[in-house]
């Protein structure tokens, strides 16, 4: 196995498009950094989605090559599949311990050839179509996941046993277990991202249960030409869907569950999607239901006006409740703003929920950062050091930080990754002078 | 003095299964759902391309339920799609050398 050597200069927390901007900048200026994500591949959300507004550029094309120059820079130590337990102030820097995961075979020697999953006999609903597609037992991720190795989830394992016999390397091995490490860093850079609202925050938009209302993410694979169906269908029956309503501000914007805040990006991967849908399904309706549109970034609004042009419907209105009808269809209860908050019932295929941005981690129990209100993480001085946390030597990037789009990911990654730079300077923080590599 | 047999050594994927206390439950019925499902869905399909709600019918499940198990099937390589009727995709049995 590769060894974690018993010094860094930084920490980098989660490997998405901020955290692996961060390492990167960092590596750049000499740096050495290790770069920790607690799944089995780098890529965060953005390697999931389909196309990035308002470019439309293929958004795995963009994410993709950040993530094998992350994984082979030479001052970046890439560590997946393992999970930040502990980190305490020790001298000039801090002392990581990390719980690597058991992946049940020989990460050196896995040829990311995925004969294993061919020949696993159990499927089970992947994490990362949302359920919407499968996976098997023993799986490589995706195909452009970094490492392209696999991973066994041994909570879903009949214990056959097959994945050993194929396996061409021979690295299968069984009795791994949890492995502690530890090691010191200078400084800690989180970047551990974004959750979205639950599905069944709120109880009249049918609590997650109804199949064909959907989260916007199940929809950004749904579109993806690697996703789950391999086209457009819905989920309950397989059928073309000819009429499909977004319902914005579906988790944000919402005192009544506890996010009163703006989310900043449902608008335009509403708009994304939705024109998007209009390319791939002939003659299909797309009608969003709004409260503001707000398309404040560069080429934001003339994206909007695209979108408008080629057919994609607004109405300002409200959804205040969504029943399911018998041949799976819904119906949506709306309050039309725009004419006196009339109510009207409007039937459509499929529903998709513009839900909002919740950080996906909360680092005060671990690293003591204080949060602010809206629990993404503090910044005190926000104006002029918005990377800057409560905590002398921490840093924020990407969402963790606050709701954002990509772009302003990562912007924020690289002030982060400049801000722990200048940091580690002011402290005199040693570096690769005094490592020394010890066995993981 | 008589001779204590040796036990024969666990293989790597008995310890395995020890540590985690073996199949649950759960997972059990779950997998032998899975099989039957399969078992049935290829059935269904052995008399022609289908669509999701047809395949539904002829194993007696909810449609969601047969467009996981179909898409799973697809995803693998065991089923392919054959075609399209009224804006539903048909789906087929891979033929074999295919």
């Amino acid at each position: 196995m590769p060894y974690i050597h018993d010094r860094y200069d930084a920490l980098v927390i989660g490997g998405g498009i901020a955290g692996m901007q961060a390492a990167l900048d960092l590596g750049e200026q000499g740096f050495d950094v290790l770069l920790v994500e607690k799944g089995p591949s780098i890529g965060g959300v953005m390697v999931g989605l389909n196309k990035v507004f308002p470019t439309l550029d293929c958004s795995s094309c963009i994410c993709t090559p950040r993530m094998a120059e992350s994984a082979h820079h030479p001052r970046i130590r890439l560590q997946t599949y393992t999970e930040v337990q502990a980190v305490r102030r020790d001298g000039a820097g801090f002392a990581v311990e990390l719980l690597k995961k058991p992946r049940y075979l020989d990460e050196t020697a896995c040829i990311g050839c995925g004969e294993c999953e061919l020949a696993c006999p159990i499927e089970v609903p992947h994490e990362f179509d949302y359920g919407l597609g499968a996976r098997r037992a023993i799986y490589i991720p995706h195909g452009n996941a970094i490492p392209q190795k696999a991973v066994l989830s041994v909570e879903d394992c009949v214990f056959c046993g097959k994945c050993e016999k194929v396996c061409p390397a021979d690295c299968m091995d069984f009795t791994q277990l949890p492995e502690r490490v530890t090691t010191m860093v200078g400084a800690v850079i989180v970047a551990t991202g974004l959750e979205i609202t639950p599905m069944d925050a709120k109880p009249h938009y049918g609590r997650g249960l109804i199949p064909n209302v959907m989260s916007p993410l199940a929809m950004e694979r749904i579109q993806s030409s690697n996703g789950p169906y391999g086209r457009v269908l819905r989920p309950a029956d397989g059928k073309v869907p000819r009429s499909i309503a977004y319902v914005q501000c579906a988790g944000s914007r919402d005192r009544s569950i506890g996010i009163p805040y703006c989310s900043r990006v449902c608008c335009m991967y509403a708009l994304k999607q939705a024109l998007l849908l209009r390319h791939y399904i002939h003659d299909v309706e797309v009608t969003l239901y709004y409260m503001d549109i707000r398309a404040f970034g560069k080429g934001y609004e003339q994206f909007y006006r695209r979108a408008l042009a080629e057919g994609v419907k607004v109405v300002k209105g409200k959804v205040g409740r969504i029943t399911e009808l018998e041949n799976y269809d819904l119906s949506l209860r709306v309050e039309l703003l725009d004419e006196d908050q009339r109510l009207v019932e409007r039937r459509h295929e499929l529903v998709v929920l513009s839900q909002g941005l919740i950080p996906a981690w909360h680092p005060s129990a671990i690293l003591g950062i204080e949060e602010a209100d809206d629990h993404f993480i503090k910044a005190p001085d926000l104006k002029v050091a918005p990377s800057v946390t409560t905590v002398a030597g921490t840093f924020a990037a990407g969402v963790a930080a606050g709701p954002k789009d990509i772009p302003d990911a990562i912007v924020e990654a690289g002030d982060a990754a400049m801000a722990a730079a200048n940091y580690l300077a002011a402290m005199g923080w040693n570096g690769t002078a005094a490592r020394v590599p010890v066995p993981a | 003095m008589d001779e204590q047999p040796t036990p024969r050594p666990q293989r790597p994927i008995e310890i395995l299964r020890a540590r985690h206390g073996g199949i649950s439950k759960e997972l059990k019925e779950y997998f032998n759902e899975r099989q039957r499902l399969k078992k049935a869905i290829r059935a269904a399909l052995a008399e022609g391309p289908r669509s999701v709600p047809e395949i539904a019918r002829a194993c007696g499940i909810p449609p969601p339920k047969a467009m996981w198990h179909v898409m799973a099937m697809r995803r693998y390589g065991e089923v392919v799609e054959a075609g399209e009727r009224d804006d539903y995709v048909l789906y087929a049995l891979k033929s074999k050398g295919a």
